[in-house]
This record gives structure tokens, C-alpha cells and sequence, in this order.
């Protein structure tokens, strides 16, 4: 008996300054105030455990989304810059992709996701040292949930084990579940409609999510706009995440 | 090491020894396949073929598949409420069998029935039935024939492993490249 093994064949088909991706997301640094909801938010969505003090002084805390503050100037004239809600980029040209070796983080054909099948993760971390937005999150260990906590876990995201990469999926769970709701009532996804966990606690708004690939989408509308940027664009990963700044 | 080995074997009681060993470890072996294949003990020995025969609907008690994720195991309440209404058991001449006692010592004490769910999917794996039951497949078609003599307890016809899931995925998506890529998509079921 042979066994025929096909190997994904990864391709980026996109052209220089065209829009990619069908989901993006629109993050506003002027409105900003550097609340950390987000990053609670999400810990609750997604199941991320709690790392605690010891293994975070190794550098090995675990966020899918965390916000980012530099300081501009010398010292007597420092100024801060706006916080920056750095989450995963959902690149259209990632550079974790083609660095799995157990092709354990694939591009989705169908959402135009940057996915982490968290079944086929064999902790190389070949992926985090190559993501330039360092957005990947390491389960170095299998951390200890004590009751009552594991009631508020999320039964449609995986609780990953030991020795497993994550990221930021753009909450896929709640793609599905409006995907297939909206299915059942027979017809599309309305923009707005639902939104990641992020974009939910943000109080202040910050936050867009929706159809990248839809010109009427609000998303698209601030994406598209003067004071929109890409993080370290000139990398070419093209993110599907935009920041506005200089409003 | 390997001649003290082999002077070993030569003796007849060594070769026993040896065959005894290998017995073992192959009925250990064995018996630990044997446990995966088997039903686990159920709290109630539930007769599927004897409720399809009556012709009761299968969403009659797990309706979770019409339309949500999860088909639902059916609580003691909803058994209860049609076997308090057996007229035979009702008025005392016949009397209540033994698996329907435990059924009533389930509804006395106010306590859900313990169901041992057979027909599983690991905890990476986000399966929903609506989807699958909007496209219109019947439930024979995944979870066997329960009228066939023989189930009177769930037991998987096929191993539900990814291999099967996508066999089906692609053979029904031979024509509409859109949904093939959706439905072949690892983010599909894998988040």
C-alpha cells in the first residue's frame, strides 16, 4: 500500500498595492486611551491562561493582544506616543506560514485567516522568532486553572495544552457563528453585525472590525482613509490590521 | 549478554518463560485494543431500536441538531414525559421494568440521567450538526441505522476521525469550488 502524501502548497497571489484579505480591522490611535479591556477582553474570549508572576519575568506571558507605548524625545523632553493596540496582523504575505515545518500555521483560503491548527503544533516556535509584530504566544507549560475558573472557559475555542503556539485568530468562533447564523436565516453577514472581543470592550470605540474586501464596510471606509498605516509596511506582509494616527 | 541469551533459550524452561513473556505483553496488547472498540456502560440500557420502531423521531429528543451545535442528550424529565403516560404501567398491570425503575429513581430524586455520549469529536475539533443537517443529511447517515436489531445502545458504525469527515466534504463539494475551499479549510472546524 502506497500513501500518498500531499504537502499544502502555500501561494500568495497578490500584487503590489492591492487590498487583501476579506476580514480586517481598523484601530484608531488617536482614540485610544490604553485601558488594557482589549487585551482582558480577549484573555476571557479565547481561553488564555493565566502565566503568572514567575514564568512572565521569563518573558513568557501570554497575550493575544497587548498595547504598546513608546517614549519620543530625550529626557527632559519626552513625550509619549499614542498607544498602540498591537494584536496579530492576519498578514496576506506572512512571514510565520512558510516557516512551519508540520504546516501547523496555514493560510485559510476561505476566511483569508492566518489559522493555527492547534492539533498539528509541535512547539517549534520556528513561527514567533519569525513574526515580525512578535503577536505568537508559547504555552510553556500546561497552566494551572483552579476552580472556579475553568466555568468561564469558552467551549468554542480549544483550551491548548503544553508545548502549543497561539495567536490572535480574529475570534474565527464568532466568524462561524454569525457565518452560520446568518446561513440558517438565509441570507449575508450584515457589517456590524458581530464583532471580536477586542472591538466589543473597547470603550472608547477604537476598534472597527468587518469585510476588508467590502468598499461600503465601516472598516473599509477608515482603513481607506488618509490617516490610515500599516505596521512595519515596508516588510510587504500586508497586514490586514490599519492604525490611524494624526487625526 | 547475547550469548547468556541464547544458552538461555536452549533450555526448555526458558523457552517457556520466554513464550509466557511474549503472552503476555500480546494479551496486554490485546485487551487494551478490545477496551477502545467496546460501548462504554451506559446508566440506562436504552433500547434505540425499539423508540425508531415506534416511529419516533430522532429530533423528537435530540432537537440540538436541527439547530444549534450540539444534538442534546434527552433529560429525565423528557423521558418521563411520555413513560409516566404508558397506560399499562399507569394503572399497575403490568409491572415497571427495571430500566424504566431506574428512569423513575432519575426523575424522584430530581437528578439528570448520567449519559455516557458515544458519538464524539476531540476538543480541537468545532463540529456543529445544523450545518450538516441543513444540507441534508439524515442522522443514519453519520450515527448508523439504530433500528438494526443489536443497538439497543448508540455504538459508532465508523470511526469518526478527520479522514472520514473530509472523504464526505470533498465528494459533496466535487462541483462548487467555493464551497470546496470552505469546507476543506482547516479554520473550518480547527480553531
Amino acid at each position: 500500500m502506497t500513501i500518498e502524501l500531499k504537502i499544502p502548497e502555500y501561494s500568495a497571489n497578490w500584487a503590489e498595492g492591492e487590498q487583501q484579505g476579506k476580514w480586517g480591522m481598523a484601530i484608531d490611535m488617536d482614540i485610544c486611551t490604553g485601558c488594557q479591556a482589549c487585551v482582558a477582553a480577549c484573555a476571557m474570549e479565547n481561553n488564555i491562561p493565566f502565566v503568572g508572576e514567575a514564568d512572565s519575568g521569563y518573558g513568557r506571558s501570554m497575550h493575544w493582544i497587548r498595547t504598546e507605548r513608546f517614549w519620543e524625545g530625550e529626557f527632559p523632553e519626552i513625550k509619549m506616543t499614542p498607544y498602540q493596540p498591537v494584536l496579530c496582523q492576519q498578514c496576506g504575505h506572512a512571514p510565520c506560514e512558510p516557516v512551519c515545518p508540520a504546516f501547523a500555521t496555514v493560510h485559510s483560503q476561505a476566511e483569508a485567516l492566518n489559522l493555527q491548527v492547534y492539533n498539528r503544533c509541535v512547539g517549534t516556535r520556528y513561527c514567533a522568532n519569525n513574526c515580525p509584530y512578535q503577536v505568537r504566544s508559547f504555552n510553556w507549560r500546561d497552566y494551572e486553572r483552579p476552580e472556579p475558573l475553568p466555568n468561564q472557559l469558552n467551549p468554542d475555542v480549544t483550551v491548548r495544552r503544553r508545548g502549543v503556539m497561539e495567536k490572535c485568530t480574529f475570534c474565527i468562533q464568532r466568524i462561524h457563528r454569525a457565518q452560520d447564523q446568518a446561513k440558517a436565516e438565509g441570507r449575508e453577514v450584515a457589517d456590524g453585525e458581530f464583532t471580536t472581543a477586542c472591538a466589543q470592550a473597547c470603550p472608547a470605540d477604537a476598534i472597527v472590525f468587518g469585510r476588508i474586501d467590502d468598499p461600503e464596510s465601516a472598516v473599509s471606509k477608515l482603513a481607506g482613509g488618509a490617516r490610515g498605516f500599516h505596521m512595519l509596511e515596508e516588510l510587504g506582509t500586508l497586514p490586514a490590521v490599519t492604525y490611524l494616527k494624526g487625526g | 549478554m547475547v550469548k547468556r541469551f541464547m544458552s538461555w533459550l536452549s533450555d526448555p524452561l526458558g523457552r517457556i518463560g520466554l513464550l509466557i513473556a511474549f503472552l503476555a505483553v500480546f494479551s496486554g496488547a490485546a485487551f487494551g485494543l478490545y477496551t477502545t472498540q467496546t460501548a462504554p456502560p451506559q446508566p440506562i440500557q436504552f433500547p434505540h431500536a425499539l423508540h425508531v420502531g415506534l416511529e419516533i423521531q430522532c429530533l423528537y429528543c435530540h432537537p440540538g441538531a436541527y439547530r444549534q451545535a450540539s444534538a442534546g442528550l434527552p433529560t429525565e424529565t423528557k423521558c418521563w414525559g411520555c413513560h409516566q403516560q404508558l397506560s399499562k404501567y399507569a394503572d399497575g398491570t403490568v409491572a415497571l421494568p427495571a430500566e424504566l425503575q431506574k428512569l423513575k429513581g432519575y426523575v424522584d430524586a430530581g437528578q439528570p440521567i448520567p449519559w455516557v455520549p458515544v458519538a464524539q469529536v476531540p476538543d480541537f475539533v468545532h463540529f456543529n450538526h445544523r450545518p450538516h443537517v441543513a444540507a441534508g443529511l439524515n442522522c443514519e447517515n453519520c450515527h448508523g441505522n439504530m433500528a438494526v436489531t443489536g443497538f439497543t445502545v448508540a455504538e459508532n458504525p465508523q470511526v469518526m476521525n478527520m479522514g472520514w469527515c473530509l472523504e464526505c466534504h470533498r465528494a459533496r463539494t466535487a462541483e462548487d469550488p467555493e464551497k470546496r475551499t470552505k469546507l476543506l479549510d482547516c479554520g473550518t472546524c480547527h480553531y
